[in-house]
């Protein structure tokens, strides 16, 4: 396609200008928020595949929970519970720092979400390993790590974009104005914290 | 450039050095911890498989440049300044690249999807050519029974779900007024995550144990306890998969925050609403694939017991699971198209849109409705049996809004001005053999019919209808009516209705047979068959082979016109939306000032009516009106 360069048509002799024009803002939400919250519906989707199997065992088959003789560590889960829960309190802290221009409490906030976040994914790999039975016991000890694991996983993605935040935030990024990078990472977290909710509550607790 | 800078920038030099780097990590990262678990054998060519297959692609995505922006952003060093750099295409040379021009995407995706629909469609002929007589001719049952599992994955993956991606990725953003898509980095990486799926998918042949087997549906627990092939299918998805949600969701935003000032959701042409309710399936729908085909992995991989009924598990969920993506996706198959025939048709007859408002509530109602009927392919899978008859009745409601549709396709050709073009032919086309496929559908909606004909023939007719003669004949027409505008040049008149007609009769003859030796019995996914059979499938087989010729009359008029075919107008069909509003190709940036829009996209034959102004045309036309 040769003559795909800039082209005459209803510019002609505007050869000279460099980069697209102002795209027109159609809509009151900002197209990365718009993303990301579309992407978190598309993740509810993936954890209602996981929660279809957990269902079809659990609830259709009448296998009993969680697998004879396992036990679940429900305290210990919410401890933790109460880990990933204060972080979302954190990041929020942080994010209202960034909106305020409050760099010290933006900076804080975010390494205290991410110390929160990494402590739960330790005491979640400490579950793992202390638990007492494998992954390929059963249907429910597959199911089982499967929806931990699976959340496990957005954590690990939560903190990954945690810490470009933070990084960013200690690097002079982020102003009163431009600070959606600390949240729409924030706004990830929030769900992944959710969602940890409906999952310690349908495998831990009923 | 010297050589070390080409080996350190983004591009194929670099992605030759990471591939064999991604499979040394992944072969590393099992032996590893192989060696940690003290496992035996340490050295497991199918573990180092499955995990190479993730690790692998990865490597080349990062080799070739698609995250090179985003690890600089990642680690917060200064800003830069935008050079478009890798924004447009000046030599063929730069399609070859990671690119962040919609334009130049969306020709990326069209090129590559071309290439997996003539694999396929070898694949087919192939199939045809052991099914010509009775017994066994050229392949073995095995290798064919992969051979309909890769040729349906590479149709639905790697080519009609994709290919309505390109083609909106090139019209769409030019149809709102939009400079780009919103996220054009993620546009990139969406389609480079494409080939290699498809890549995947092609090169499970050459695994030990033949291609994956399974069809593309690979019901568990078969796909569990099948050789290593299956694994390219699983994880090939995954990235397909990913590549799907991920446009998806660029559609979105984009529909949803660039359109141009004026540009109202009542005033969006059809296509643009067409691709705003996919790309809602597909958000919603496809991450329950993913699901599934973890599932799989996990059991194949991971021992897990997702499937093994022997330990509380449960084969039937698999069907659950992926039928509730796969049915929204024959939707995903099938909305893009509608959208195409909606700009096609009324351009062409010179017509308004008949009932353009329904004609977008009745996407929604097929969104809608959609998310309801998958266990309608489950019918004789054993399970629950009072779901049948709610799933029977929201099938056949389905049919209200697609019949809305069809009515309102046939009310806009109504006292049009009917301009027999190929794209028109194929849509005229489209129509007749969709309103067929649908109407098998309805057919088999209908339990007892449905247990009756079950894994037959007919099943594979029906498809065949709705995916070729309804899916592929509006891509023919999308193809076709947007060719100008993607090269700047026309294509063969006489050349494209030569295919036209040599695809529509001999598809017919293809595919019509098969809705009667189906009905009389003979099974799907079978590489032989009774005596009995045996004339209608030699009948089958010829046609199939006139049809699959038929595809290379098309092929060389793209090419010979791309490349000599006489120069196009901006506007060569007098149509109003905005994309033939600019230069056909358009240029880099699409506008070099958004146009305003002041009316609806297809108000042919009314006096002076407008759907979008260019101030800058206005002011410089205003010498030439003076004359």
């Amino acid at each position: 396609m040769e003559s795909a360069s800039i082209s005459a048509g209803h510019a002609a002799g505007s050869h000279d200008h460099h980069g697209p024009p102002e795209a027109n803002q159609s809509s009151r939400v900002d197209a990365q928020m718009l993303g990301m919250l579309l992407f978190i519906i598309s993740e509810v989707m993936l954890f209602g595949a996981f929660f279809t199997a957990y269902f079809f065992t659990r609830v259709v088959n009448n296998e009993p929970w969680p697998g004879d003789g396992n036990e679940l560590p429900v305290a210990v889960a919410g401890v933790n519970t109460a880990i990933l829960l204060s972080s979302s309190f954190t990041m929020h802290w942080g994010l209202e720092g960034a909106k305020h221009g409050n760099r010290r409490a933006m900076r804080i906030g975010l390494l205290a979400t991410l110390m929160l976040g990494t402590a739960f994914l330790a005491i979640q790999i400490n579950e793992y390993v202390s638990i007492g039975f494998a992954i390929s016991e059963s249907a429910q000890t597959s199911i089982f790590y499967g929806l931990t694991g699976l959340h496990g996983a957005h954590v690990f993605i939560g903190l990954t974009l945690l810490f470009f935040a933070t990084t960013r935030a200690f690097r002079g990024h982020f102003t009163e104005k431009e600070h959606r990078g600390v949240e729409i990472p924030g706004i990830y977290w929030h769900f992944v914290d959710v969602m940890w909710i409906v999952v310690y509550t349908t495998i831990y607790l009923i | 450039m010297t050589l070390a800078a080409k080996f350190k920038g983004p591009g194929w030099y670099r992605a030759a050095l990471s591939i064999p780097l991604g499979i040394l990590f992944g072969l590393g990262l099992t032996v590893g911890v192989r060696a940690l678990y003290g496992y035996d054998p340490l050295f497991d060519g199918d573990a180092i498989t499955t995990v190479a297959l993730i690790s692998t692609p990865l490597a080349f995505l990062v080799g070739i440049g698609c995250f090179d922006y985003w690890f600089y952003w990642a680690a917060g060093k200064p800003t830069r300044e935008e050079d478009h750099s890798s924004h447009g295409a000046h030599t063929w040379k730069d399609y070859f690249k990671v690119n962040t021009d919609h334009k130049v995407i969306g020709i990326q995706y069209i090129c590559t999807t071309f290439v997996f629909f003539v694999l396929g469609g070898l694949m087919a002929m192939v199939m045809r050519a052991e099914l010509a007589a009775p017994g066994s001719q050229i392949v073995d049952p095995n290798t064919f029974n992969g051979l309909f599992s890769v040729h349906a994955s590479l149709m639905i993956f790697l080519f009609i779900i994709p290919v309505f991606a390109g083609i909106a990725n090139y019209v769409l953003p030019l149809m709102i007024g939009a400079p780009d898509m919103a996220f054009p980095r993620l546009n990139a990486l969406s389609f480079w995550m494409l080939p290699t799926a498809g890549i995947m998918m092609v090169a499970s042949f050459f695994a030990p144990g033949g291609s994956f087997a399974t069809g593309w549906t690979a019901y568990a627990p078969l796909s569990t306890e099948t050789p290593l092939g299956q694994t390219f299918f699983t994880i090939g998805v995954q990235f397909a998969g990913a590549s799907s949600i991920a446009t998806a969701l660029n559609f979105l935003v984009t529909i949803i925050t660039m359109r141009a000032p004026g540009m109202t959701f009542w005033r969006m042409p059809l296509l643009v609403w067409a691709n705003f309710t996919t790309s809602l399936l597909v958000v919603i729908a496809t991450p329950f694939i993913a699901g599934s085909q973890f599932f799989v992995l996990f059991d194949r991989a991971l021992g897990t017991d997702f499937f093994n009924a022997a330990a509380g598990g449960d084969v039937l969920m698999y069907q659950h699971v992926f039928w509730f993506y796969s049915h929204p996706a024959v939707y995903i198959m099938m909305l893009p198209g509608f959208g195409i025939i909606s700009e096609v048709i009324s351009t062409h007859a010179r017509k308004p849109v008949f009932g353009y408002r329904m004609m977008a509530f009745s996407l929604m109602a097929i969104v809608v409705l959609g998310f309801t009927v998958w266990a309608h392919h489950m019918f004789v899978s054993g399970m629950f049996s009072w779901l049948r008859v709610p799933m029977m009745i929201t099938t056949m409601l389905i049919a209200v809004p697609t019949g809305i549709k069809i009515f309102s396709w046939i009310a806009t050709l109504w006292k049009g001005v009917i301009h027999m073009t190929t794209p028109m032919l194929f849509a005229l086309g489209f129509i007749t053999m969709f309103t067929l496929g649908g109407i098998s559908g309805i057919v088999l909606a209908v339990i007892p019919v449905d247990i009756y004909v079950s894994d037959t023939y007919f099943v594979v007719a029906h498809i065949h209808y709705v995916l070729f003669g309804g899916s592929v004949f509006t891509i023919f027409a999308g193809i076709y009516h947007w060719f100008p505008k993607m090269t700047g040049r026309m294509y063969d008149e006489t050349l494209g209705r030569i295919h036209f007609w040599l695809s529509f009769i001999f598809f017919n003859l293809t595919f019509g047979p098969m809705h009667l030796v189906g009905v009389d019995g003979m099974p799907r996914r079978v590489a032989d068959y009774a005596e009995e059979f045996a004339t209608l499938n030699a009948l089958i087989s010829v046609s199939s082979f006139i049809f699959g010729m038929s595809f290379f009359i098309f092929l060389y008029n793209m090419i010979s016109s791309w490349r000599h075919g006489p120069k196009a107008a901006a506007n060569p069909w007098r149509a109003h939306t905005i994309e033939w509003q600019v230069s056909s190709p358009p240029p880099i940036f699409n506008f070099d000032e958004i146009p305003t829009v002041v009316g609806g996209p297809y108000e042919y034959g009314v006096p002076g009516a407008q759907h979008a102004i260019f101030k800058a045309t206005e002011e410089k036309r205003e010498p030439v009106a003076a004359e």
